[in-house]
């Protein structure tokens, strides 16, 4: 059989972590265990405010060894309760990777069996989620020098939402053109797709009228 | 014919061959053999431009896979004289496959701009035709055929190696039909493509 | 020696893939780097805002062209998460079949564009000789040469055609035998191994903080799976182990990432192998399309409030699709679908483990990180 991770050590690994958590100010942590295939995953669910995420991520990476920054996401909530009118959810991951010890001039591969590991050696998975209130430019702590892995992400995030990085250095467009507008961020929700009503796009539903740059002209 | 730096004393070759040449377009003319010449060199031209179509290399998105596996050796285009180069001003066909932002929009045409006459350009795909899936998009301009003139449409998402190598069975026929006349005329809409606009 | 910047691309034929490589040299050496992403950068995520749960497995299919459905999988696990449905276990071995066909066949993608940026061009043809067979197995399965749209919320589209079980188990067997091939190639190739090894090291740790995962993370010496650290599917009932390479002293260079996905490739033949024989009610069973034992019945709105998420190993890394219920339709359509992709946080770092080389070494360290340009712009 294939070596995975046991269930019961990531459950157990995951709530002693939510618990470690939950005794920070302003942070709310539970374990939330997701069935997938044929065995559940456990994932650590933390509530900040963004006030306490600062303390929150040098915590996380200093004691719990979170290591890994895999996504940034950042939600616009117009019709949202007034305390949560844009979100951020940020998703780590604890590897446990650390370079090869090196024998003998040899590098040796560290092939750990899976199913032993245990305690703060097991992978978890983190997903913590920041509420901003309503306002006009919200903002949030930048993680930019203790994840670099969260670099790219918070350019993507400011490029695409609108959620500004405190402390991030170096922001600017990735994704879209550098030309774009400022204050254009497409994943608002007052930004509508192109033909969002599909009336404009059933006037003309074949393209009868729309016309290529060359027509007319012989070629 | 005495204007500065003229050197009388050196035989002015250029004057004897531009004389010359006036004389022997006149005699051609008047025996009509220059008409045969004229047909027969631009059948020979128009033979070689459609049997030896060089695209660019350049790989948009999906369907340039497919574009690859067109040339890889199960379908194998080479045998149709399709030979890819990397540099613009090596090619004949300008082989766009995929959606066309907003940011590779001017790369893009000047990229056509780059190619010398005669030139030709395939929309591979539905993202070059019209947009494709992502006709909705903020980002994305509804087919290329809004900055560079199209001659071929192939469509499919993506189309298969057999439909690429029907395509240019088309343009071939199309090259038959009309020769290779040069499109000096500017793409018709002139509206510059505002980013931020949907 | 005056410095200039050079921009390589977005038209290029050794970046794989649409940006633009801005390199700084001073003389031959280069020694700064600037990725520019963007040039397909269609806004998914927006346009997925205001579409069906069903219908955005098309649009994750065309996000990494190069391995469609690790990508359109990699989708369904996370509204499976959404929606909180159980898939059958048949449909559970039919997908990881369809995910590991589909793995070989974006290495051999990889390995075919990467042999002419080092120079070797004639396996180019060889690996793509190879993908056309594992394209006409996805082919019987998915419909298509290269966007399935194969799994649904709760199952796959249909069962493994009559006659795919031989025909699968004659091809991934052949191509075991190519891999030696590929292998002898490469490693008799005195000009491949002076232009790979020694060039482009990255170490774990850093790895690790820059985001990296896979393929890449797994040749610098840690065998770190999300397969096997955070279980889906039925990965843990089949016999395998992910590979790892013994890297060099200064960490992983380009020659233990091109052996990484060799051994990769093998790995995931076997996988499709030993698959097609421990699958439930066996291979050669057939079940028409939507049949409870390979699609379960799965509910189609998400109310506001509920969240999906899933870590997933694609070809490439670990990719992860975020999706918030509660959008249009009264939910029919998500609020929010937000795409991890491995290769946008790669390919900044791969840009920095270029510093310091020569500017001959650009193709051979940035194709050995195998960017796909895809996922990166969304």
């Amino acid at each position: 059989m294939g070596k995975v991770v046991s269930a019961s050590n990531q459950k157990s690994a995951a709530e002693s972590m939510a618990s470690a958590l939950s005794s920070m100010e302003g942070v709310d942590a539970e374990v939330s265990e997701r069935k997938s295939g044929t065995s559940p995953r456990n994932i650590v669910s933390v509530d900040c405010s963004s006030e306490n995420w600062r303390i929150l991520a040098e915590c996380m990476r200093v004691e719990h060894d979170v290591d890994y920054c895999s996504m940034i996401t950042g939600i616009h909530w117009p019709e949202g309760s007034p305390d949560k009118n844009w979100e951020v959810i940020y998703h780590f991951m604890r590897m446990g990777v650390t370079d090869p010890p090196v024998i003998d001039g040899m590098v040796q591969p560290i092939i750990k069996d899976p199913t032993t590991l245990e305690g703060k050696e097991v992978p978890l998975e983190i997903e913590v989620r920041i509420a901003i209130p309503e306002t006009r430019d919200p903002k949030v702590a930048s993680v930019q020098d203790i994840w670099v892995g969260a670099d790219w992400n918070e350019k993507e995030t400011w490029d695409l939402v609108g959620i500004d990085f405190e402390g991030h250095v170096g922001m600017r467009r990735v994704l879209q053109p550098h030309e774009t507008p400022v204050g254009f961020h497409p994943l608002q929700k007052q930004h509508k797709l192109r033909y969002h009503d599909f009336e404009e796009m059933y006037d003309d539903a074949q393209g009868f009228l729309r016309k290529p740059s060359d027509a007319g002209k012989i070629k | 014919m005495d204007g500065d730096g003229q050197n009388y004393s050196v035989f002015n070759s250029r004057m004897l061959v531009d004389t010359v040449g006036d004389i022997t377009d006149e005699a051609l003319k008047a025996s009509r053999i220059k008409d045969v010449i004229g047909v027969l060199v631009g059948r020979v031209f128009n033979w070689s431009q459609r049997k030896s179509l060089f695209p660019l290399h350049l790989g948009i998105k999906c369907c340039a896979l497919e574009m690859a596996a067109a040339g890889a050796s199960r379908f194998d285009a080479e045998r149709f004289g399709v030979f890819f180069r990397s540099s613009p001003r090596q090619c004949d066909v300008l082989l766009v496959n995929g959606p066309i932002s907003k940011k590779f929009a001017d790369p893009i045409v000047r990229l056509w701009e780059q190619m010398p006459e005669p030139k030709w350009c395939i929309a591979m795909g539905e993202c070059a035709i019209s947009g494709g899936p992502y006709f909705q998009s903020y980002n994305v301009l509804e087919g290329v055929d809004t900055i560079i003139p199209v001659d071929v449409y192939i469509p499919g998402c993506p189309p298969r190696p057999e439909a690429l190598i029907d395509g240019f069975d088309k343009l071939r026929q199309k090259i038959i039909r009309i020769g290779a006349v040069p499109d000096d005329a500017a793409p018709e809409s002139n509206n510059p493509i505002i980013i931020g606009d949907v | 020696m005056a410095e200039m910047w050079i921009s390589m691309g977005p038209q290029h034929p050794m970046t794989h893939g649409l940006w633009t490589l801005k390199v700084k040299v001073d003389g031959e050496t280069v020694v700064d780097t600037e990725p520019d992403l963007g040039y397909i950068h269609r806004g998914v995520e927006k346009i997925c805002e205001a579409r069906d749960f069903t219908q955005i497995t098309t649009y994750c299919d065309r996000l990494c062209y190069a391995s469609a459905n690790t990508w359109s999988h990699s989708y369904i696990y996370a509204v499976e998460d959404l929606l909180e449905v159980e898939v059958p276990e048949r449909a559970e071995y039919i997908r990881l079949i369809a995910v590991e066909l589909q793995r070989i066949a974006s290495h051999l993608m990889w390995l075919g564009a990467y042999g002419p940026d080092i120079g070797n061009l004639s396996v180019m043809v060889w690996c793509l000789r190879e993908r056309e067979m594992m394209m006409d197995l996805l082919q019987e399965l998915g419909g298509s040469r290269m966007h399935y749209n194969f799994p649904r919320v709760g199952g796959v589209k249909r069962d493994l055609p009559h006659g795919f079980a031989q025909r699968a188990r004659a091809k991934v067997s052949l191509f075991l035998d190519r891999i030696q091939e590929y292998e002898a190639l490469f490693d008799e190739s005195t000009i491949f191994l002076i232009r790979t090894q020694g060039v482009g090291y990255s170490k774990a740790e850093e790895m690790v903080n820059h985001g990296v995962s896979g393929p890449n993370l797994r040749a610098g010496g840690v065998n770190y799976d999300v397969r096997t650290a955070h279980p889906y599917s039925v990965y843990s009932e089949l016999d395998w182990e992910p590979p790892v390479e013994r890297p060099s002293i200064k960490g992983a260079d380009c020659y233990d990432r091109y052996r990484i996905r060799v051994e990769e490739m093998r790995v995931s033949a076997l996988m499709v192998l030993e698959a097609l024989d421990k699958i439930p009610r066996g291979a050669d069973t057939y079940h028409e399309p939507g049949d409870p034992a390979i699609l379960a019945k799965a509910p189609s709105r998400a109310p506001e409030g509920t969240s999906g998420a899933h870590h997933f190993e694609d070809s490439r890394g670990e990719s992860m699709f975020y999706l918030a219920g509660g959008g249009e339709g009264r939910g029919k359509m998500p609020y929010r679908a937000s795409i991890r992709s491995p290769m946008f946080i790669t390919i900044p770092y791969a840009s920095k483990c270029m510093i310091g080389y020569k500017v001959a070494d650009i193709p051979a360290i940035m194709g050995s990180f195998d960017p796909c340009i895809g996922e990166t712009d969304r």
